[in-house]
């Protein structure tokens, strides 16, 4: 039966298949480990999902190396004893079917530990509950919706959604209102238009900066939705220029918010547009985003961080370019906080199916300093990471304005 | 001297069927020859043949002498146009359009010499043009020229039809039923239409079941029965001849004439 | 009612890139009555080609001339298109052109997902969107408060005008009246001495011409380029040739402008805004082809004798 379904997907998609293939393959980090250390259990596996083809595959990228990194450092140093470490990385093409298709792959196989991923709230939806069922932690280096840990009352009554469930970054609940409070108090732009994508990330994004921007006196002066893969966006930009917003915000990934931006000027609205995380890329810029555009990010500035320097530069020995991209070193804490809570849980004894309880315990009990500062979770899985900060378009270039924690 | 077109034992089989078998026609240069014969007798299958349609299963057919290529339109290119049983113009376009396109063959601006409008460009359509005007009132069609062909009475679409033809500027016409359909007046006109086209240095081939018409007009006539050629000669040969009155018409040539005239006013009476 | 007068403005862009592409679709059609599909695919593949021209041929001096680099991204664009074409054309469906006519159809479908799986594959970073270099005039003019981008104007301007040329070769040319009698009866048109392979040929580099123009001025128009872009334009632009008649010149640019005029119209002034001007396209198509089955400006189905 699986292998009749397996020879008619091919006939169907020989091409795609092909891509697939190519995409998830094994990359067996630290193949030489000099024989230093000892492997003589096996090897265990540390699963990434994230985006490593289409249009967020810059993103998704950065994010698997940088957890290749980490299990390659791990392996060096002979972090978890008797085990060699590996890296499966699936591609989800940031679509939440394709996401649990990997994730699916990743649950059966009895070596996979943990997973780093997502990228995309939206696929971390469909993820999270496939790798429940297996108490297989997922440690998120960038799902920034609240829901995913606290539910669709995450003000007023959070509750823990999944048990295995948890993320180095902080969240769009404090990331919108962190936008609006510089928008508005900072920037000065009272009346701000809203565009999101209809994504769970950008959805969620734009709704927590509405409220904020509410309470703190200015006014949302309209409100539109593009199409993920639209790209003429002549028409909703007439419709909210009539509105003479002074800002922009979108809430959605820098594929559109690019091309968006630069269509904005050319349509002869001149005013900076402003996004999450999911904008805060080179790409950005190189699609089409302007001087003065702005953008929040989880954490502070990588560069600026001591101890993100030793990531850094590490990064750049083995890749040979510093495209860790925004999420990179969340990353490599992601899985740095898995290969330790391995580590713990190993201690007493040898990897099997029996101590997924214990993993899971381990990976919410762990404590460590890493390149984005200190990481550790609370009660719902969040990191008790909140900073945040805010970039700008100068020079052709992301640099840093602001960094902080939203204080109310 | 060369015949103009020559058929050498043209044979064409379908499958198990056998269309035409070792026919042979001549036409000399300047002359008008009619093919008869029973409907199914093969004759447009043997235009078809004569035209590059069809590709002869054996047998040849010689242009002055030369093998004809096989394919329609290097044969239109070599001196051989025809009209069609069935009328056959290009319905959405005019009436003059229609001549020029017959014209196509004989004008040499490429795609882009035609793009870029140059003086060739409008010499060559206004020779075209001049020219296809100068037919369609040759064939008596004035006054017509932005008219859509579809729009035509019948005996108008016909003679276009011929005009069209005429334009490739062939040494052989063929003509496929040129007055089916057509009420006395027309078929006389058509007759005299014929002859101005021979005076102009065209040789005529024509198929028609009006036996009255073919023997007025005709320098020799050929009777195709089955396939086969059954008799070869001046009109008054085959007339007389025995085994057309048996094997063609089956009954005495008055008799037939009669019926070919009243089938000639039922169709006319269909057309309007 | 800046705002209307902008969205109209707006819409006849759309139009005009939409036109292009639907004339490709319209000429096809009516020379061999097949809807092929990957044209579409055709107008992506000119757009990488224009790209590619742009980042691997030109030396780095003539890349900031934009007079220079913007006619050469359009040659580079269109030779790919045309190359693409016509080995499309030659191979995929000239063999099947006596064959039934639903397998070339499907054989066009797979050469749409032949096209963009290539270009997935081979060029470089095409998994993602790739900004278009900033060669094309910039900036807009402004006209009593609605905004003219100039690129935009160049996309209205090229579109009609190489419609108008188009239209007049077909009515006026030898080779355009060879086209229009093939499209009417092919075996007729061999008669007169028309050969129905060139003339084939022909409509298909036409129509990648076109193509190809409006893969340059879209990522121009646009700012960047996806391997997406030839099936969500190309649906509007079969569209575009469906509801105006398809094998119809005029019908297809004037679909063309209805559609790019209802798409933003309709963002702005009906329920659901912009995320379901699309639906109202096609509801309008769905009306258009009820009352008129043939389309605008079609004829109707003629049986061949």
């Amino acid at each position: 039966m699986r292998k009749h379904s397996v020879k008619s997907a091919a006939i169907v998609g020989a091409a795609l298949l092909v891509l697939a293939a190519c995409s998830s393959n094994k990359n067996e980090a630290g193949g030489n480990n000099g024989g230093s250390c000892d492997t003589s259990k096996g090897t265990l596996t540390v699963g990434v999902v994230a985006p490593l083809s289409g249009n967020l595959s810059a993103l998704g990228i950065g994010i698997k190396q940088s957890a290749e990194l980490a299990v390659d450092e791990a392996n060096k140093k002979c972090t978890v004893k008797g085990y060699k470490l590996a890296v499966s990385a699936q591609d989800d093409e940031a679509n939440p079917a394709k996401g649990a298709q990997a994730a699916t792959k990743l649950s059966t196989d009895p070596t996979v530990i943990g997973v780093v991923g997502t990228l995309n709230s939206s696929v971390a939806q469909t993820v999270q509950p496939i790798l429940k069922e297996k108490k297989i932690p997922q440690v998120s280096p960038a799902n920034t919706n609240p829901t995913l840990t606290r539910g669709n009352d995450f003000l007023t009554a959070p509750k823990r959604q999944f048990e295995n469930y948890f993320r180095v970054c902080t969240t769009d609940d404090l990331q919108g209102p962190y936008a609006a409070n510089y928008l508005v108090e900072k920037a000065g732009k009272k009346k701000i238009a809203i565009i999101t994508d209809g994504k769970t990330y950008g959805e969620g994004l734009a709704a927590e900066l509405q409220k904020q921007v509410t309470k703190k006196g200015g006014q949302i002066v309209g409100s539109e939705k593009v199409g993920e893969k639209d790209t003429d966006f002549s028409g909703v930009i007439a419709k909210i220029k009539a509105t003479n917003p002074e800002a922009v915000y979108y809430g959605g990934e820098y594929p559109v918010a690019g091309p968006l931006s630069k269509q904005m000027k050319d349509a002869g609205l001149n005013v900076p547009l402003m996004g999450g995380d999911g904008i805060f890329d080179g790409k950005f810029i190189e699609l089409g985003g302007k001087e003065g555009d702005l953008a929040t990010s989880v954490g502070a500035p990588t560069e600026s961080l001591a101890t993100a320097k030793a990531f850094v530069d590490a990064y750049k020995a083995k890749f040979g370019k510093e495209d860790y991209a925004a999420y990179g070193a969340f990353s490599y804490d992601a899985a740095n906080a898995l290969i330790g809570a391995l580590a713990t849980t190993l201690s007493s004894g040898d990897w099997s199916d029996s101590k997924r309880d214990d993993m899971l315990a381990n990976v919410g009990k762990y404590s460590g300093s890493g390149a984005t500062g200190d990481v550790k979770f609370d009660q719902y899985g969040d990191s008790t990471n909140k900073v945040l900060t805010v970039y700008s378009v100068t020079s052709g270039k992301w640099k840093d304005v602001e960094t902080g924690t939203f204080t109310g | 001297m060369t015949p103009v077109l020559e058929a050498r034992d043209v044979s064409m089989v379908f499958g198990g069927l056998k269309a035409l078998k070792g026919v042979t026609l001549t036409l000399d240069e300047g002359k008008i020859v009619g093919l008869i014969g029973p409907n199914g007798a093969g004759k447009t299958t043997f235009f078809n043949c004569l035209t590059g349609l069809y590709t002869p299963t054996t047998g040849q057919v010689l242009l002055k002498g030369n093998v004809l290529p096989g394919d329609p339109a290097q044969v239109t290119d070599a001196g051989v146009a025809r009209t069609f049983q069935n009328i056959r113009l290009f319905p959405s376009m005019t009436v003059l359009e229609n001549v020029m396109v017959g014209r196509h063959v004989r004008m040499k601006q490429g795609p882009l010499a035609s793009l870029f409008h140059g003086p060739a460009y409008h010499r060559g359509e206004k020779a075209a043009r001049d020219r296809s005007r100068e037919l369609l009132s040759f064939v008596g069609l004035n006054n017509l020229d932005d008219e859509l062909s579809r729009n035509l009475p019948y005996g108008d679409q016909r003679r276009l039809e011929i005009a069209r033809a005429l334009a490739t500027d062939p040494a052989v016409l063929l003509l496929d039923e040129p007055t089916a359909g057509m009420n006395p007046q027309e078929t006389e006109a058509t007759q005299q239409l014929i002859f101005r086209i021979r005076e102009t240095g065209v040789s005529v081939v024509v198929i028609e079941h009006d036996i009255k018409f073919i023997f007025g007009l005709c320098d020799s006539v050929s009777v195709l029965v089955q396939g086969e050629l059954l008799v070869e000669g001046s009109p008054e040969t085959v007339r007389a001849d025995p085994r057309v009155v048996e094997a063609y018409l089956g009954k005495p040539p008055e008799e037939v004439a009669h019926e070919v005239e009243a089938a000639a006013a039922s169709a006319e009476e269909e057309q309007a | 009612m800046s705002v209307l007068l902008q969205q109209l403005v707006n819409g006849v862009m759309q139009g005009a890139l939409i036109a292009l592409i639907a004339l490709g679709y319209t000429m096809v059609y009516g020379i061999i009555q097949l809807i092929n599909f990957a044209h579409g695919e055709v107008f992506m593949v000119a757009s990488y080609g224009g790209l590619a021209t742009y980042t691997w041929l030109l030396p780095e001096d003539l890349k900031k001339v934009p007079y220079v680099a913007l006619p050469l991204m359009f040659v580079g664009g269109i030779i790919v298109a045309v190359i693409v074409a016509v080995i499309m054309e030659r191979f995929a469906y000239r063999p099947l052109r006596n064959a039934p006519r639903l397998a070339p159809l499907i054989t066009a479908l797979g050469v749409s997902v032949f096209l963009q799986e290539f270009v997935r594959n081979v060029y470089p970073n095409a998994t993602s969107n790739l900004p278009y270099p900033k060669v094309f005039p910039e900036g807009a003019l402004s006209l009593g408060g609605v905004n003219i981008s100039k690129t935009g104007l160049l996309l209205v301007l090229l579109s009609v005008g190489l419609a108008v040329v188009l239209q007049t070769y077909i009515n006026r040319s030898r080779m355009g009246r060879a086209m229009r009698a093939t499209a009417q009866d092919p075996d007729t048109a061999k008669l007169m001495g028309v050969d129905p392979d060139r003339v084939i040929v022909l409509t298909f580099i036409f129509g990648a011409v076109l193509a190809g123009v409006a893969g340059i001025l879209y990522g121009g128009y646009l700012s960047n380029i996806n391997i997406d872009m030839g099936f969500q334009t190309g649906i509007f632009a079969f569209t575009a040739a469906v509801l105006g008649g398809v094998g119809s010149i005029r019908g297809a640019v004037i679909g063309a402008f209805i559609i790019g005029l209802i798409k933003t119209l309709a963002g702005q002034y009906m329920p659901g805004g912009t995320q379901y001007d699309y639906v109202w396209i096609f509801v309008v198509l769905i009306l258009v082809l009820v009352f008129r089955p043939q389309g605008l400006f079609g004829e109707p189905e003629r049986v061949r004798a």
